[in-house]
């Protein structure tokens, strides 16, 4: 694998409440993940809601200031960066969300809103802007002419294409696409799928691609990164860790997602009770406590993220046995 | 934006005379004129004069410009400073938010006329110490509501896409931030305009406020009082002007909130009553005894500005004892509608048109509101798809679970809450007793569904209408919820609708599947037989848009049309590959293409054929 | 638990910091205080008198001592004499607040009592007469001022049509026919607002809670339409209710004022106006802080009763 062009090591969040007279209670968002994406390399980050998946992404971008550990793009530490010259990194580094109605600013065109980034890093004469814009609607499968229209007159996966269009109008090296399509309906969802596929290849985009479900990321990305809890407990190639899991909480995560085909249907694997609360989480494993195959030793020191086959890392220390 | 027009108007047309007072022809408002004291109407005084024999009409009119010049300024310099301190505060959080928002707040601890007494016992009455004290009373409105809106303004996601954009906390602030918050602020200079004048003319009336001559409605007021058994006219004109002039701005400030916040206003909703007496019904078809239920040509129409909508039209589906049929489509396909009609529990604009639910002998479309109460939550139950707000905040899980039991039995309240203990057991909710006690906020999301689903089985339902159990749940979550409803169904035999979005669960946990598009059933059958050999173009996209097979997903394009934009003919034609020439001429009828399978596509033999060659 | 101990300390700060600002507003003012409260209309005070004055109200002090003199006796309850007669403020206030928290507490029933059961009927049939009626004339008590319906009712009933009398005070223990007769007025006055500010708050939260996904539930469950009614409509209704109630007892407290001096009624605001007009600094201090008091206790009761209305409070 070449050079990578953006680099979390050992990155850590902790969310601490505020208050006069509250007593903070820390929760653990992230802890001690390390991801690592090549140039136009792909990795989908799945877990389920506390995993700390988005918070992984805005700390990334450097939209979070992370609490321990250093996010590297291109060879620079970003918490060292001047200020100024954040901004013009910020141009190479984009986000599209989750909501496609809270994204866009309901009080301004969606041209106006697409033309920020060109404004702001000065990359086209305003004369051009309006010229720009255009090719970046035609770029998400909408019409130039829409650059005129604001957003409540579109509907949901129009609004996400928009996003998209805004993200990519100062053409980054480095895309977060925050869960894009889990409030869509099924049929939009695969359209906006094969949309930033196209663009992925295309415009050569590293992607951290955020889900919540793992056959969605399966056809996407080229990595997969299993997170629970704050922690990643499987990372691979989509295609093996989806076939093969190695990790107990993937194994449970792909056999909970109910199939269409019953011959594909393994084994329902049912986890016990609910997730942990993040601001309590269990000592070793942070999975043990509803994990079939926890031994004593797993509540004792935290798995370390460990080489796993080819290409592939768990943090299981039962891992082989269980395979 | 039509309630905008009238206190607008008004409030603009006193704006304006108090702004032109000095042009216009008006006697002196501060010349005595002992002579004609008291005097009715005279010629050269409209309203007559006053104790002092000064023009009453005058003075009402001098008396708006001081009252609405003290307003206006206090309320610019409040808003000025106020919005100011909301956007720092908000913005930078920390210590800025202390130092700026929770200093000021400290204000709001007075009740506003007392600090404005304290500020006048010390630097005397004036238009002057009046200005000072009402900006600092209403500097932290303006940064309460500033700071409010910042903070919401921030958590979005579209502040955050411009912040990922590398712009300036300058240019976020004034371009992205202060255009969304300038509504909010907007109505509260309206408000504090209001209260200004209410607080300016209190004092006033104390003689603590504008200094005698000068005009005031206040002092009008105060004036007139004291000779109100000679002339009880003179204390009508200033307490007319007064209460007008607040009542105008009162509701242009309403008229402005609505306008800066545009919740569609609800309709009218027509009474129940009179609805469920509907002419104009298809005479009731003959109940079938072997299904449970049994819906046919089930119409809902719902009235709307532009006209009556049909979001659901002409839907049949069964259900026997111990079967669990899937009804399954996007959003804006009708299928929680067609839910919520059979349970009775339509929203108040919308109504069943047409068609008939057999619940045994019992046409639930038809039923008395109290017949149909002894049926809900009794012999059909239902589960809704958010837990947390189908829940009720205030009231403890057993509570709740409890009161469903002693709405359909004769039990007391503890052996109700004995009851519920065990149906919390049997729904599998760890811990039982001490969440029995427990407040829905202190469950997680799962247990919160597993309080729902106990609640339903209280009185052991015949039938059970789950709608979207699981869309809000996590993936492991979501299969434990499945098997448990699976399980309770092997157990008590209850027949089961289970309304989802999503084709996996519905192969996971169906025996037959009705999918819906655009408020038509397109296709029924065996989930086996639908998913394996799909016959309408719309089921074989949607199986195709899933992440499931070794190919990757194909979306459809295009979007589900708007009820009131239905297509006259086949409603999927515009998104359909397959659609020629005939599809939009007409709709197509709902064919039987095999023993217990139905599909809407007047293609579905050519289409087989094609594949099938 | 944790909860109520916080704001009850919330309340004890915002206790100190209201006492602070009215400590400070002496010191803040442009020039020197007692020249300030001694001038009337621009003419230079004596500087004999203002010498005295400044002695007596402890300004020659530093003002770390003063502010700690003050303190000390704000929380002994010395909160000084008057400067007119001598008098000791905390007597004049013990005389004088019975009958001011008498008149809030009758406006306050009066308020809840009208207005919660015609904001609930004006919900659940809404877009009727009751409806439109009511809520336009809500709109006009909200509009009139209170002094102005003071005033009016005064014209009207008493002057005009002899009903009522104009105004006054009997003590309840000598005339308790005539001690409610004298409260009437003042307390339909003093409710005005606040039955407007009540009936709105409980209609649209009834309207906002019909709509919720719960009420569907008590609906699925088979509930009949009054139990839905009382335990899942009007009780959640009431929180923002509350809320609202809190919040409107500043004008409330202010509007006490007022009417107090349009009836004549020997509450709190009599000594008070006396004393602004005066510019008795020490009665005008010890009785702002003694309504401001009020307000702060209050809102602390209005927090309780929220907390014991919603569950979710008193876990935040």
């Amino acid at each position: 694998m070449s050079a990578p062009l953006i680099e979390a090591t050992g990155l850590s969040k902790t969310f601490t409440s505020r208050g006069v007279f509250k007593r903070g209670r820390a929760v653990q968002a992230v802890r001690q993940v390390d991801v690592a994406l090549a140039g136009g390399e792909a990795v989908g980050v799945v877990g389920e809601s506390g995993s700390g998946k988005s918070t992984l992404g805005r700390l990334m971008l450097g939209l979070l200031p992370a609490t321990e550990g250093t996010v590297r793009f291109d060879g620079r530490t970003l918490d060292k960066i001047p200020r100024a010259e954040w901004r013009t990194l910020r141009r190479r580094m984009q986000i599209v969300f989750q909501d496609p109605y809270g994204s866009l600013d309901p009080r301004r065109r969606v041209g106006a809103q697409i033309a920020d980034g060109l404004a702001i890093h000065g990359l086209v004469p305003a004369g051009e802007q309006g010229r720009r814009v255009g090719e970046l609607l035609t770029m998400v499968g909408l019409d130039p002419l829409q650059a005129k229209r604001f957003p409540h007159e579109f509907s949901g996966g129009q609004r996400q294409r928009v996003g998209i269009a805004r993200a990519l109008a100062t053409s980054p090296d480095f895309l977060v696409a925050d869960e894009p399509v889990s409030s869509l309906d099924v049929s939009i969802q695969a359209q906006i799928l094969q949309l930033l596929g196209e663009l992925r290849r295309d415009l050569k985009l590293a992607l951290l691609f955020i889900s919540h479900d793992l056959p969605v990321v399966r056809h996407l990305c080229d990595r997969v990164v299993v997170m629970y809890l704050g922690r990643v407990m499987e990372e691979g190639p989509a295609e093996r860790v989806f076939a093969e899991p190695a990790h107990p909480y993937t194994r449970a995560l792909i056999s909970a997602t109910p199939r269409l085909d019953p011959g594909k249907r393994t084994k329902r694997i049912l986890l016990p009770g609910d997730p942990p609360s993040p601001s309590d989480p269990p000592s070793g494993c942070v999975f043990r406590t509803r994990c079939a195959h926890a031994i004593e030793a797993c509540a004792g020191a935290v798995p370390a993220l460990r080489a796993f086959g080819e290409a592939r890392r768990v943090a299981c220390i039962r891992a082989e046995e269980i395979a | 934006m039509k309630r905008l027009w009238l206190p607008g108007g008004f409030v603009a047309a006193i704006l304006l005379i108090a702004l032109l007072a000095p042009l216009l022809d008006l006697p002196n408002p501060i010349r005595q004129d002992i002579a004609r004291r008291l005097s009715g109407p005279i010629p050269g005084s409209p309203l007559g004069r006053d104790e002092f024999g000064r023009d009453v009409l005058s003075r009402l009119i001098w008396g708006a410009r001081t009252s609405l010049g003290v307003a206006f300024a206090s309320a610019l310099i409040a808003g000025a400073i106020g919005t100011m301190i909301g956007l720092v505060g908000g913005w930078f959080r920390g210590i800025g938010e202390l130092l700026t928002v929770r200093l000021v707040d400290v204000i709001l601890c007075f009740p506003p006329i007392l600090l404005a007494l304290l500020v006048v016992t010390l630097l005397g009455p004036g238009a002057a110490t009046l200005i000072l004290v009402l900006s600092v009373l209403y500097v932290p409105g303006f940064a309460r509501v500033a700071y409010a809106e910042v903070l919401s303004a921030r958590s979005n996601d579209y502040v955050e896409a411009v912040r990922a954009l590398g712009a300036p906390t300058g240019r976020i602030l004034l371009r992205t931030v202060l255009p969304n918050i300038a509504g909010p602020v907007l109505v509260q200079f309206s408000l504090a305009v209001a209260a200004a004048v209410v607080v300016e003319s209190g004092l006033s009336f104390l003689g603590l406020g504008v200094v005698p001559p000068a005009p005031s409605w206040g002092l009008m007021i105060r004036g007139a009082r004291a000779t109100m058994e000679q002339a009880p006219l003179m204390l009508l004109w200033p307490c007319a002007a007064l209460t007008l002039t607040i009542l105008a701005m009162n509701l242009l400030c309403d008229a402005l909130r609505d306008w800066v916040d545009p919740r569609t206003p609800a309709r009218r909703p027509r009474l129940r009553l009179v609805d469920r007496l509907l002419p104009g019904l298809l005479p009731p078809a003959e109940p079938k005894p072997e299904t449970v239920l049994d819906v046919s040509g089930l119409t809902v129409e719902i009235e709307t500005p532009l006209g009556a909508i049909k979001p659901v039209e002409d839907v049949s589906l069964s259900v026997r004892a111990g079967e669990t049929v899937a009804l399954v489509g996007e959003s804006g396909s009708g299928k929680s509608l067609t839910a919520t009609a059979v349970m009775g529990l339509l929203p108040p604009a919308a109504r069943p048109a047409a068609g008939a639910a057999w619940f045994g002998d019992r046409d639930l479309l038809r039923l008395s509101e109290p017949e149909l109460r002894r049926l809900r939550g009794g012999a059909v139950a239902m589960v809704f798809q958010d837990p947390m707000s189908s829940l009720n905040p205030v009231h403890r899980a057993g509570d709740q679970v409890a009161e469903a039991i002693r709405a359909h039995q004769e039990v007391s309240v503890a052996d109700a809450k004995a009851r519920a203990l065990d149906l919390f057991r049997r729904v599998g909710i760890a811990d039982p007793e001490r969440r029995l006690n427990a407040y829905p906020h202190e469950l997680s999301g799962g247990m919160r569904q597993r309080v729902m689903i106990a609640m339903a089985l209280a009185n052991r339902p015949r039938l059970l209408i789950a709608d979207e159990p699981t869309t809000a749940l996590d993936v492991t979550v979501q299969a434990q919820i499945l098997d448990l409803l699976a399980e309770l169904k092997r157990e008590t035999g209850t027949a089961l609708i289970f309304i989802t979005h999503s084709l996996a669960v519905v192969a996971e946990i169906a025996d037959r599947v009705t999918v819906m598009y655009a408020g038509q059933v397109v296709e029924q059958g065996p989930v086996a037989q639908v998913f394996g050999t799909p016959l309408h173009p719309y089921t074989r996209a949607l199986l195709g848009a899933v992440h499931e097979s070794d190919a990757a997903p194909v979306g459809i394009p295009g979007v589900v049309p708007q009820p009131h934009a239905f297509p006259t003919g086949c409603r999927f034609a515009p998104r359909c590959a397959h659609a020629i020439a005939a599809c939009s001429a007409a709709p197509p009828p709902l064919e039987e293409a095999a023993e217990g399978r139905l599909v809407r596509c007047i293609r579905w033999t050519d289409l087989a054929g094609a594949k099938a060659a | 638990m944790r909860w109520f101990f916080r704001r009850i300390a919330t309340c004890l700060v915002l206790a100190w910091a209201v006492s602070l600002v009215v400590f400070m507003t002496l010191h803040i003012v442009p020039g020197d205080p007692a020249e300030l409260l001694l001038s009337t209309g621009g003419i230079a005070a004596d500087p004999v008198a203002v010498k005295e004055l400044r002695i007596k109200l402890g300004l020659e002090r530093p003002i770390l001592d003063q502010y700690l003199s003050f303190l000390g006796g704000v929380a002994r309850g010395d909160l000084g004499t008057s400067l007119v007669d001598e008098f000791p403020v905390t007597k004049e206030i013990a005389l004088r607040l019975p009958r001011t928290l008498e008149l809030i507490l009758a406006g306050t029933l009066l308020a809840v009592v009208l207005g919660i059961p015609a904001g609930t009927y004006a919900a659940l049939h809404r877009g009727g007469l009751f409806d439109r009626i009511v809520s336009g004339a809500a709109a006009l008590l909200l509009a009139i001022p209170v002094f102005v319906v003071g005033t009016l009712l005064v014209l009207v009933l008493a002057q005009m049509l002899k009903l009522m009398p104009a105004g006054g005070y009997v003590a309840f223990a000598q005339d308790p026919a005539k001690h409610l007769t004298l409260l009437t007025l003042p307390a339909i006055a003093i409710a005005k607002s606040l039955a407007a500010v009540v009936f709105r708050m409980t209609r649209a939260s009834v309207l906002d809670a019909l709509s919720k996904d719960f009420v569907r539930t008590a609906r699925a469950k088979g509930l009949a339409p009054s139990r839905v009614l009382l335990r899942h409509v009007i009780r959640n209704s009431l929180t923002p209710v509350v809320t609202v109630l809190g919040l409107h007892m500043g004008t409330l407290l202010g509007g006490t004022v007022l009417v107090e001096y349009v009836f004549n009624w020997p509450g709190l605001s009599t000594p008070l106006l006396r004393a602004v007009e005066a510019r008795d600094y020490p009665m005008v201090v010890g009785i702002v802080l003694t309504i401001s008091g009020l307000f702060l206790l209050i809102n602390l009761i209005m927090d309780l009763v929220y907390a014991a209305l919603d569950p979710r409070v008193r876990a935040a």
